[in-house]
């Protein structure tokens, strides 16, 4: 096998080569006047240590190469996004500038959201000149209540070119349920602006990009799909030149958010979004069946923020149907994460009514950073505390690449903490630290629990710049016995990206009483489920089709979003039949949803005497692709080994210093066993082992943190 | 002769405990706003627990599992309330207390289910034939015992631990439909407490955490909505076995000292906490006033009078001198209703930071008149309290930015008002699927945000009551709900309150009935004829905003027919009146269920927050960009802003419109009189005899109530408040048309 995975982030462009029985990992920064620039970079690195002539060698003897990226995500936050123009139905024109209201404080922390009085909604994608109302509009169940009016659409188009659309977005209400006013309004805009035009101007139909009701979102879905198409087109397109003039002629396949991946040409710029991510996620699923880890709780710590991912056994997939894209909500399925704003760059404060610390929202980010990176920063932060308390080499952080600057964290905790808390500079430290992984812990286990697990069930997986540092705290919290940072964890969305299969999500509304209570009635009628399921598949695998595979490698999953009368809450359930043919199949997807639903919320919480409804459909079409095999991370032959380099370090719950060993990653090998109190560093992290905790060393820079 | 005294005092309370015929609303209970005083257990805790910053661990777990059952219970709710936001969860003291409330929803619900906890504590832990047990739950919607009003409803599970009640847990929602004279669980019309629907005390619901099926049937059999009843009660009591495993949880791994030590340290510590705050402001008294233009079923006009005296660290706030209570009318708010508002007022708008919880107003004191509208008594409706409590709110909100000003630190940003008023339609009936529903439209929560120090208000954007509430999506209402909102979210130009930084703007709604012979709408609010937010220094208030219909015509039929004759505003469909043959009205917003014919026209108005500072400060480029975007005509950047401009290309001609504001204020001298002038136009002894008047006049000791429909004014006491009854609008149209009738037969006669 040969294969060359990617993940570009904002900072580093990451990757991980397959050639053969190797399996490399390499780094470069991320070049964003070029991707390829840095791409080849990293390839460049691989290359190398393969002995291989050069990085475009790789590329043309490549099976596959396979791309997730957060670029997405940051030309959002960023707004480089082109000028998009908004088409909505008259009388729905203030929809996504009101943002369902509580868009103000959507992708926010709990503080920002509670002070209202200091609210203001983000910069909009579409400001108001961009919006026009067209009068048509289209009932719940898809009949035409008031036909489009071509003239008053044209008017709208050409007031808006006017005001500089670069790119359209049409999005009428009930489009999902019958498309027609938004394909005949995309046929007039192309009439009027032909794509074979210079000034031709790219569209977006909402009922494309989302097949769920929900005008708001589904529009916003659009709307950001729309914004980010040039960067996404120009970005990927950038790549694909590079591996065809090396000789590459298999397609680039990009990741999906939805845990899928697919070719440039069958991917929307919005699936791209947290891809980089999800493809982590995806690698800890691969690595927990691969290693037989059970429930895994998959964690990534940065400097800035805190991912977390969860992989439970029984193929349960966890997704958000309304995720958080920067500030805004959509309605594309997206495989479930949850993002809190703490990492190294979290500011520590006092917190005067309850004569205690906290940690975050407040960030100090990577510019200035936190006080010891010596950029002008003066508040604590954790990454200070971490170095206070011992955990850091000053002079090897990065690498060696950032020189932190110790007196500057003495400085600013003896400034902002010591003196309220009352407490010495080690103590206030103790204490962030504590306060820190508490706050992830406290994430952690919410996350878990609302799922209906329990965070002691899990394996903790901790990866990214400041998970391993963090681990032993965090895990200690939630009761987990057992970590594991798993191998190539410093490149893991790029080994992630490698596991993936090709599929394509579809989803359908539908209003369906399975149990209609008010009647007594069972549903008996199974045509329009079934058929709903019929044009789902028919449109997967028509995207596979297109990308040349055959229709037997194929398969296909239902999943019914399923609730008990008219609740909120849509709880997804995989159908275990691929249609409803008799009340057999119907009372196994009733008693798969009520089993599921009773494992979220609790036995006995289950409401069929308010009736049983299906309001969504979809169908994951996918073909399986090859995974990379890994070697176990558990090592027969184990060593206790001992460092000749150690210094005193401090830590929760142990008064005064302890000797604590120093390793270098480069110089351990696979089964050795660390006790802890130790530090490991590499060029990319530094992993603690905490007093109490032993750790393993396996394959490929994974480790596994036991306690005792 | 003073033991024989106190023997019979003995003797007579003995009897009486035995022969009490209704535990009605206990006054200790409900006109108490402080923290119960420390229990012996608690102290204990408390010098048990001294490590502030394991009980600060212990608080996040605690938060935490708050946090989990309100996003539970908005999961799993059916009604619109749990599922747009107007929920809430909270946990309490084994006293009653409200410790710990969920970060999202509406506090004040959680606020006043501390007296419903506290009832179940007082009346039924030790009464034979109810108890309180491992397992029991309770559940409870009388605003008399606590409440905003009874369309809200509670479930509460106490907590125990090794046999001993530590603490509980609660659930709150706002259900909608209850029974009530009217659908959807708001009646305008209830004339007595009676037509307000079911009117639940704490009652045990709950045995051994499963809700009691006779108990539910009997609630589902005495509303309209069966469904939701059923799905709502469940939904609330597995949020609240979800917060008890939690707690459960946190007790096994740091101890239950720790717990009750954390959920009282709270408590005090915040109280402290808040008079440190106080005590940063300026010493001084602030007053504000705010006018109610109605009952809902008329117009009259009802004064909220409010002092707002601090000193140190002691702030009271009085509103003597307000509207008195009305006997047949359901505007009526309890005293505990509007304490809870006014928690509400401090932890949303003044230290948004400070945790969630009841202390917040514990070192506050509130004066109130006994009977008036902002302390009712029992005996009159109060199902739409929101229409007084949400005037005492505004009134605070401008009081404590007087003083916030001057203040040495600040939490948030001084704003002018929110807007106040629920502007959404009920509707009720059966839905084009066949199924009965009787609710509201989530746009309730889309009031504007008043106006900043340095920034714009934004547009319609949360319940004043509740962050982060959600305006919902029209597609998935109008898949369940017999009606189409034709315009939905449209903002309404000009609809601002104007001021060097304007206030957010609301929106214009336009819906009408689809598929459904049986299908009506109401709505609630006042505020059609006189705003009912004020600007802040300087600002405008909001505009008035009535309720507008179009009947006689079916609009579903125009499309297919004439489609181009529909306009897209209310203003035009109002001012140019497009159909042939149709009825156009206005109404104030007072408007009972009726029902509606398919396609019939029922249009309101979402309201704009409270401008802040004077016109001519505000940024010409500011005005522009409101011009640009249609948020303003041409009229308001003129004759409002005195902005000067290029009209094709919006750029401002600066000095033109520096001379045009000099000029504005040149004028604005002219129209000034010295105060002594002024005084003597325009105050008087009394009100005028035709102008329907509620409340003080001058001396906030005397209350006038009257002038309205031939009633005189009558003038009494503040303190000895005499029964308000307003006659029913039928007979004052009767009574009008007899008198027309009178005078055209005496005309006749002359003839």
């Amino acid at each position: 096998m040969k294969q060359i995975s990617v993940d570009v982030g904002g900072t580093f462009t990451d990757c991980f080569v397959v050639h053969n029985d190797e399996l490399i990992e390499t780094k470069a920064l991320t070049t964003h006047h070029n991707l390829a620039v840095g791409f080849m970079n990293a390839l460049g690195q691989a290359a190398d240590i393969l002995g291989v002539r050069d990085a475009s060698t790789l590329i043309a003897e490549a099976d596959a190469v396979r791309y997730a990226t957060t670029l997405g995500t940051n030309a959002l936050i960023e707004r480089t996004g082109r000028n998009v123009a908004l088409l909505v139905t008259a009388g729905y024109e203030s929809s996504v500038p009101l943002s369902r209201g509580k868009g103000y404080g959507v992708g926010m922390p709990p503080q920002y959201q509670a002070d209202v009085a200091s609210a203001s909604r983000p910069e909009p994608l579409v400001p108001i000149q961009r919006i026009r109302g067209v009068q048509e509009r289209i009932d719940y169940k898809g009949d035409v209540i008031l036909a489009l009016d071509e003239a008053n659409l044209r008017s709208q188009i050409r007031e808006l070119v006017d005001v500089g659309a670069q790119a359209f977005v049409i999005a009428f209400v009930n489009s999902v349920v019958n498309p027609e006013h938004e394909l005949l309004a995309e046929e007039i805009l192309l009439k009027e602006y032909p794509s074979h035009m210079l000034g031709s101007i790219p569209v977006v139909l909402s009922h494309v990009v989302g097949g769920r009701k929900g005008e708001y979102v589904r529009t916003t879905s659009a709307i950001i799909d729309a914004y980010l198409h040039d960067e996404m087109f120009f970005g990927l397109g950038s790549l694909e030149d590079v591996l065809r003039e090396s000789g590459y002629t298999k397609p680039m396949l990009v990741v999906h958010n939805t845990g899928g991946m697919a070719q440039v040409n069958s991917t929307h710029a919005l699936q791209t979004i947290h891809s980089g991510p999800v493809a982590g996620v995806s690698a800890s699923e691969h690595i927990a069946t691969e290693f037989d880890l059970g429930n895994v709780v998959a964690t990534d710590m940065g400097g800035t923020s805190f991912d977390i991912g969860l992989v439970v056994q029984g193929g349960v997939k966890f997704y958000d149907f309304n995720p958080i894209m920067d500030r805004w909500m959509v309605n594309v399925p997206m495989m479930h994460l949850v993002t809190l704003g703490a990492g190294g760059g979290s500011i520590a404060r006092y917190d005067r009514m309850y004569k205690t610390v906290q940690v975050g929202p407040g960030s100090a980010g990577s510019d200035p950073g936190p006080a010891c990176y010596d950029r002008g920063g003066t508040e604590p932060t954790v990454t200070d505390a971490d170095l206070i308390l011992g955990y850091l080499t000053p002079e090897y952080y990065a690498g060696g690449k950032v020189q932190l600057n110790p007196r500057r964290s003495k400085r600013a905790f003896e400034d902002r903490l010591c003196g309220p808390l009352g407490a010495d500079l080690l103590d206030a430290a103790k204490l962030v630290k504590h306060r820190v992984d508490l706050n992830m812990a406290n994430a952690i286990a919410e996350e878990v629990r609302t799922k209906g697990y329990e965070p002691s069930e899990f394996t903790f997986l901790a990866y990214g710049g400041s998970g391993p540092l963090h681990c032993c705290g965090i895990a200690a919290e939630l009761n987990i016995e057992r970590i594991l940072v798993p191998p190539f964890s410093s490149v893991f969305s790029a080994l992630g990206a490698g596991q993936m299969r090709h599929m394509h999500v579809h989803e359908a509304s539908v209003y369906l009483w399975l149990y209609n209570a008010t009647r007594g009635h069972l549903l008996e009628d199974f045509s329009a489920v079934n058929a709903a399921i019929d044009e789902l598949e028919a449109r997967g695998r028509d995207d596979l089709l297109r990308q040349g595979f055959d229709d037997s490698a194929i398969s296909y999953s239902v999943e019914m979003d399923m609730r008990y009368g008219n609740q909120l809450a849509e709880t997804s359930v995989e159908s275990p039949v691929r249609r409803i043919n008799s009340l057999e199949d119907l009372m196994l997807l009733v008693k798969m949803f009520s089993e599921d639903y009773g494992i979220r919320y609790g036995a006995g919480s289950q409401a069929p005497e308010a009736g049983i409804r299906i309001n969504s459909i979809r169908v994951l079409a996918s073909v399986p692709s090859v995974g990379i095999s890994l070697d176990q991370p558990q090592v027969a032959q184990t060593k206790l080994v001992r460092s000749e380099r150690s210094r005193p370090c401090h830590f929760v719950g142990h008064d005064g210093p302890m000797d604590t060993s120093l390793f270098s990653v480069e110089a351990l090998l696979p089964g050795s066993v660390i006790e802890g109190p130790a530090i490991i560093e590499s060029p990319r992290t530094t992993s603690l082992v905490e007093p109490g905790w032993t750790m393993t060393i396996g394959h490929h820079g994974s480790g596994w943190v036991k306690r005792g | 002769m003073t033991d024989v005294h106190t023997h019979e005092q003995e003797l007579l309370k003995e009897f009486l405990a035995g022969a009490t015929l209704f535990l009605g609303p206990d006054p200790e209970i409900m006109l108490d706003h402080d923290i119960a005083p420390i229990s012996e257990r608690e102290r204990g805790a408390l010098d048990r627990v001294t490590d502030t910053h394991m009980a600060g661990v212990v608080r996040s777990r605690v938060e935490a599992g708050v946090n989990e059952a309100f996003a539970m219970s908005s999961q799993t709710g059916a009604c619109p309330g749990a599922r747009w936001g107007d929920s809430v969860c909270g946990l309490f003291t084994a006293n009653g207390d409200l410790a710990i409330s969920s970060n999202g929803g509406i506090l004040i619900f959680s606020v006043l289910t501390q007296h419903a906890v506290k009832f179940i504590a007082k009346y039924w832990i030790d009464d034979p034939s109810v108890g309180v047990r491992p397992g029991d739950g309770f559940a409870h919607n009388d605003a008399r015992y606590g409440n905003i009003h009874n369309t809200d409803s509670s479930v509460i599970l106490p907590i125990f631990h090794d046999g001993e009640l530590i603490a509980w847990v609660g659930c709150i929602t706002h259900v909608g439909e209850n029974g009530a004279i009217e659908p959807g669980g708001m009646p305008t019309i209830a004339e007595t407490p009676f037509d307000e629907g079911l009117k639940m005390p704490p009652i045990k619901l709950v045995e051994n955490y499963e809700l009691k099926r006779d108990l539910i049937t009997f609630l589902q059999n005495s509303t309209r909505d069966p469904k939701l009843i059923y799905e709502d009660m469940k939904s609330k009591l597995y949020a609240c076995i979800r917060l008890k495993e939690r707690l459960e949880e946190t007790i096994t791994q740091y101890g239950v000292d720790p717990v009750i030590a954390v959920l009282r340290g709270t408590l005090d510590d915040t109280k402290e906490e808040v008079k440190r705050r106080i005590s940063e402001w300026p010493d001084g008294t602030t007053r504000s006033v705010a006018f109610s233009d109605g009952t809902l079923r008329e117009n009259l006009l009802l004064k909220i009078n409010l002092e707002m005296r601090k000193n140190g660290d002691q702030l009271v706030l009085d509103f003597r001198g307000s509207s008195p209570e009305f006997q047949n009318r359901s505007i009526n708010t309890q005293a505990a209703s509007m304490k809870g508002m006014l928690a509400q007022l401090f932890l949303g708008y003044i230290w948004p930071d400070l945790p969630r919880n009841q202390a917040v107003l514990a070192p506050i004191e509130i004066v109130l008149d006994s009977r008036s509208v902002l302390n009712a008594a029992d005996e009159v409706p109060n199902a739409q309290s929101m229409m007084t409590f949400f005037f005492g709110y505004s009134a605070g909100q401008v009081a404590v930015a007087k003083f916030l000003y001057s203040a040495t630190n600040r939490y948030t940003k001084i704003l002018a008002p929110w807007y106040n008023m629920i502007q959404t339609f009920i509707y009720g009936g059966m839905t084009q699927h066949g199924e009965p529903a009787a609710n509201l439209c989530a746009d309730l929560n889309g009031m504007s945000g008043g106006a900043r120090d340095g920034l714009d208000g934004e547009n319609a954007i949360a319940l004043a009551s509740c962050a982060m509430s959600d305006l919902g999506e029209q597609e998935l209402s109008e898949e369940e709900n017999a009606f189409v909102q034709i315009i939905s979210k449209k903002i309404m130009r000009d609809n601002q309150a104007f001021g060097k930084y304007r206030g957010g703007q609301g929106y214009q709604m336009a819906l009408a009935a689809y598929e459904s012979t049986t299908w009506g709408f109401a709505s609630f609010c006042v505020g059609s004829k006189f705003p009912t937010i004020s600007g802040l220094f300087g600002g405008y208030a909001c505009p008035a905003y009535p309720l507008a219909k179009v009947q006689g015509v079916d609009v579903f039929d125009t499309f297919k027919h004439d489609p181009g004759s529909f306009k897209w505003t209310i203003e035009e469909i109002m001012n140019e009146r497009p159909f042939e043959g149709a009825v156009y009205s206005t109404h104030h917003m007072g408007f009972p269920f009726e029902l509606a014919k398919n396609g019939e026209l029922y249009m309101c108005t979402q309201g704009a927050g409270g401008g802040y500072g004077d016109v001519l400060e505000r940024d010409p480029a500011a005005v522009m960009k409101d011009l640009e975007q249609e948020l303003i005509s041409d009229w308001t950047a003129q004759e409002i802003y005195h902005v000067v401009y290029d009209p094709s290309s919006f750029v401002v001609d600066p000095e033109a419109t520096a001379q045009a504001r000099e000029a504005e204020r040149d004028r604005r001298k002219q129209r000034g009189v010295p105060y002594a002038d002024f005084v003597r136009e325009w105050v008087t002894e009394g009100p005028p005899a035709d102008l329907p008047f509620y409340g003080s006049w001058g001396d906030r000791e005397v209350i006038y109530a009257g002038g309205y429909a031939g009633q005189p004014h009558v003038r009494m006491r503040s303190d000895a408040i005499q029964d308000v009854v307003v006659p029913h609008p039928r007979e004052v149209r009767i009574a009008s048309l007899e008198a027309t009738v009178a005078e055209l037969q005496a005309k006749l006669r002359e003839q």
